[in-house]
């Protein structure tokens, strides 16, 4: 037993040397941040020798990214705020709330999971005047406050969720220096862009580069392409209906938007590889087809998040750029955008995790994150130059100015089928075993 | 009748073919594992393990230096050098090169291709270029140029360098060395004690309902753990333990003691009656018996268990993550450690496999200077 309490104690020793690396990323009063925020924030609020746990889903980089706004939120309060992040959080964080050792804040990858813990009273509703906050200062403010609000044990509705790190969905990655090669424009039409596809079969390239594969999550990229098709395809309001079920998942309207899925990818000369054998492919990899030489494909429909999974060496904007995934010029549904999004909630509450949700609301918090990569916000009060590049600047710019936002219909439906029967139901369609309306009526069988 | 004694089958070939079949068939998924743990993320993705050990030919995409380079010849604008050179890359011989992802072996070595903005371009066997114009370069990046080069093999030891050195000394490597070791070493040697003097018990000391009380441990063999995650958490709260090294080593201990027993009772109900006998008329105590006779013997089963429960407790992710990593992040063990540098979205496979090799180096040494004891404690209790 001595030999364990030494071990302990040289990690304890580990430990108090560790604490005193952490350096602020940005010296306060530098970069083009609004500090005024900051230090208001820093004036009003002193938290010196409270603690505040922080359990969220990002890893590595993008905890990294997280803990250095972490660090400024310490700076200005003196408090002992950590972040701990899990790959298995959907699990864990319902045996810690049962259990009763949940941390402060839980960073939710998804609203699902929220809503289910709200419903069993693991949630503290979050202060009162937010839900008004963010819809004021938020594009699409009311959307964010329709998401992160969620029934009570209760059954009442509480403000519970507040969105912090959004991911646009409809967007097409591509090689500039390939379109120059052979003489394509980037489409701004559905139009334009079936017939861009087209033009690349007759010149003996293969337009798309599609995976589906994420382990025990195949199929969700082939579920994202269905809600932008329906986006595009259908008013908004008909997506909410076919969210809430609404619109049983086998009506015909949504039978004819997998099947439209079906003809974007599911032809031999659209797709990299075998079409039928899109879910062997790994998501991660899908996109490197787009860099090989001579390339694969031309093009790649995927979230914001997928630059992390480019070749180290590629610069985005400039070998490697995006396009809006551009909606039918004939159906007059504006410009919608498909997006997901992680949101804090207070799982344990203490005065630091109210102040850390109050230091979100500063501008300088969302800049801090968009100064690295892989972040964006709605906030509109936050200073867009902060962004790292014109890429995320410009991912930033659809999101603060989409005529029509809506969330990921997977993560928004029940788990037995957004992360249950869509997934494979799509495995099975883009595997050509099953066609569209049987899919979807198992689909719909499926719902609870 | 020939092969029954003192004659060697004639099959013993077959025998052994067989065996070194199996021996390789069971180790090529760790030799792949092995060598995709030197390779870069680009290499893994772009081809398999067992060709990165030979020359392959490739098509890369390479750029010349940038236009700010060029230097004016008379009349004429030139950028020169050597395409690996600006890249970075081990200098190779090239076969073919092209200026257009349309077709990227269009020119053999030597030849001088027309460039679409403007200028010619000469691509030699080596990788040196030399781009001409009559105007001056204009834009701030290279001309593209792809060719077609045979590729040596190439490995690093980039991967390694990042999951033993990466972060500080707060959450590296080197941290959650330690941790994992303050979990597994009381997680192996507090069930082994208890179960020690429990399967004594159940073996040699008469009682009314040993039967019964063994049939019941046995059956708990088959009670998945996951059942009691979350009733063991909150006691553990309830009465403040709440999470932290007690709490992971006592639910080791009990997820262990079902084997534990089981498998050193066996063992100890095997020993031979008689010796114990004799103690027992020459006024022996059950303890004296227990620490004298049968603790000795039965060395190759404690041994075996501590390497089962060693092997498992090390290689814990589950029990680690609900009693004792918390959210303030002052403990982590080595498993998510690892899983924390596979990144948000999993599929860093370099690193996973580098991972692996670093997380069995203990393991392995544990099992080869105890291995001698797993074969005989693995015994234990089938045959006599």
């Amino acid at each position: 037993m001595t030999r364990s309490f030494m071990v302990g104690a040289a990690a304890l020793a580990f430990t108090a040397s560790g604490a005193l690396a952490q350096d602020l990323m940005v010296p306060v009063g530098e970069g083009p941040f609004n500090w005024d925020s900051y230090q208001a924030f820093a004036d009003a609020t002193d938290m010196s020798g409270e603690d505040l746990t922080i359990f969220g889903p990002w890893l590595a980089g993008e905890a990294a990214a997280f803990e250095n706004l972490v660090a400024y939120f310490n700076a200005a309060t003196g408090a002992g705020a950590t972040y701990v992040g899990s790959d298995s959080l959907e699990q864990q964080i319902v045996i810690d709330a049962e259990a009763g050792s949940a941390p402060n804040l839980t960073v939710f990858p998804q609203p699902g999971l929220a809503r289910n813990l709200a419903a069993r009273g693991f949630l503290e509703p979050l202060p009162a005047d937010l839900a008004d906050w963010t819809r004021e200062n938020m594009a699409a403010g009311q959307s964010w406050v329709d998401l992160g609000t969620y029934a009570n044990a209760d059954g009442q509705d509480e403000f519970y969720g507040f969105f912090f790190n959004v991911n646009v969905k409809s967007l097409v990655w591509y090689i500039p220096e390939n379109f120059e090669d052979f003489g394509y424009d980037v489409p701004t039409t559905m139009e334009e862009f079936t017939a861009l596809m087209d033009q690349m079969v007759e010149d003996g390239e293969t337009p798309l580069c599609v995976g589906l594969g994420s382990g025990g999550a195949t199929g969700w990229p082939a579920t994202d392409w269905v809600e932008d098709l329906m986006l595009r395809t259908q008013p908004p309001e008909v997506y909410d209906a076919w969210v809430a079920n609404d619109m049983p998942f086998d009506d015909p309207r949504v039978v004819e938007v997998i099947e439209l899925y079906g003809s974007f990818t599911g032809n031999d000369d659209y797709v990299a590889g075998d079409a039928n054998a899109t879910a062997t492919i790994d998501f991660r990899e899908s996109p490197l087809g787009l860099f090989e030489s001579p390339p694969s494909c031309m093009m790649h429909r995927q979230a914001s998040f997928i630059p992390a999974y480019f070749p180290e060496d590629a610069e985005l904007g400039v070998d490697v750029d995006f396009f809006y995934f551009p909606a039918y010029a004939g159906r007059d549904l504006g410009t919608p955008v498909l997006g997901a999004g992680t949101l804090f909630a207070i799982t344990n509450p203490t005065p630091a995790a109210e102040a850390f949700i109050a230091f979100l609301q500063t501008p300088f918090a969302h800049e801090v994150m968009m100064a690295q990569d892989g972040f964006l916000t709605p906030l509109l009060s936050a200073n867009p130059e902060a962004y790292a590049n014109d890429t995320q600047r410009g991912l930033g710019e659809i999101l603060t100015s989409a005529t029509t936002f809506r969330f990921d219909a997977s993560d928004l439906m029940p788990g037995a089928v957004g992360a249950g029967s869509f997934w494979t139901g799509m495995v099975d369609f883009s595997s050509g075993t099953k066609d569209a309306a049987t899919v979807a009526s198992e689909i719909q069988a499926s719902w609870p | 009748m020939d092969n029954i004694a003192g004659k060697k089958s004639s099959l013993t070939w077959a025998v052994h073919l067989s065996v070194a079949a199996l021996v390789i068939i069971w180790l090529i998924p760790t030799l792949g594992l092995l060598v995709s743990s030197f390779r870069t993320v680009e290499q893994i993705s772009a081809s398999g393990w067992w060709r990165a050990l030979f020359p392959a030919e490739q098509n890369l995409t390479l750029r010349t230096a940038p236009p700010e380079t060029q230097v004016q010849e008379g009349g004429v604008f030139v950028i020169e050098g050597n395409l690996f050179a600006v890249a970075g890359e081990t200098p190779t011989q090239i076969s073919a090169f092209g200026i257009s992802a349309r077709e990227v072996s269009a020119f053999a070595p030597g030849d001088t291709a027309e460039l679409r903005r403007g200028g010619q371009i000469t691509v030699a066997t080596n990788g040196d270029y030399r781009l001409t114009n009559t105007e001056a370069f204009d834009g701030d990046r290279g001309a593209r140029v792809f060719v077609t080069a045979t590729v040596p093999p190439d490995f690093t030891l980039d991967n390694y360098d990042y999951v033993l050195f990466s972060g500080d000394a707060r959450d590296g490597m080197g941290r959650a060395f330690l941790s994992t070791l303050t979990v597994t070493i009381p997680a192996t040697v507090i069930p082994i004690l208890i179960a020690a003097f429990a399967a004594y018990a159940l073996a040699w000391m008469e009682f009314p309902g040993r039967a019964l009380l063994i049939a019941f441990i046995v059956a708990l063999l088959v009670v998945p753990l996951q059942l009691a995650l979350i009733p063991l958490l909150s006691l553990h709260n309830a009465i403040g333990i709440g999470k932290g090294y007690l709490g992971v080593w006592l639910a080791h201990t009990g997820f262990g003691m079902p084997l534990a027993i089981y498998l050193l009772r066996n063992y100890m109900a095997g020993l031979p009656r008689d010796i114990i006998e004799n103690a027992r008329v020459d006024g022996a105590t059950d303890f004296q018996i227990f620490t004298r006779i049968i603790l000795p013997l039965s060395f190759p089963a404690l041994a075996s268990f501590a390497i089962f429960q060693f092997l498992w407790t090390w290689n814990d992710l589950l029990v680690a993550m609900v009693f004792l990593i918390d959210a303030t992040g002052e403990t982590t063990v080595m498993t998510r450690q690892i899983v924390e540098l596979l990144g948000t979205r999993g599929g860093n496979w370099e690193i996973l496999a580098t991972a692996a090799f670093v997380s069995i180096a203990v393991p392995l040494l544990v099992f080869f200077t105890m291995q001698r004891y797993l074969v005989r404690g693995l015994l234990a209790g089938s045959v006599k």
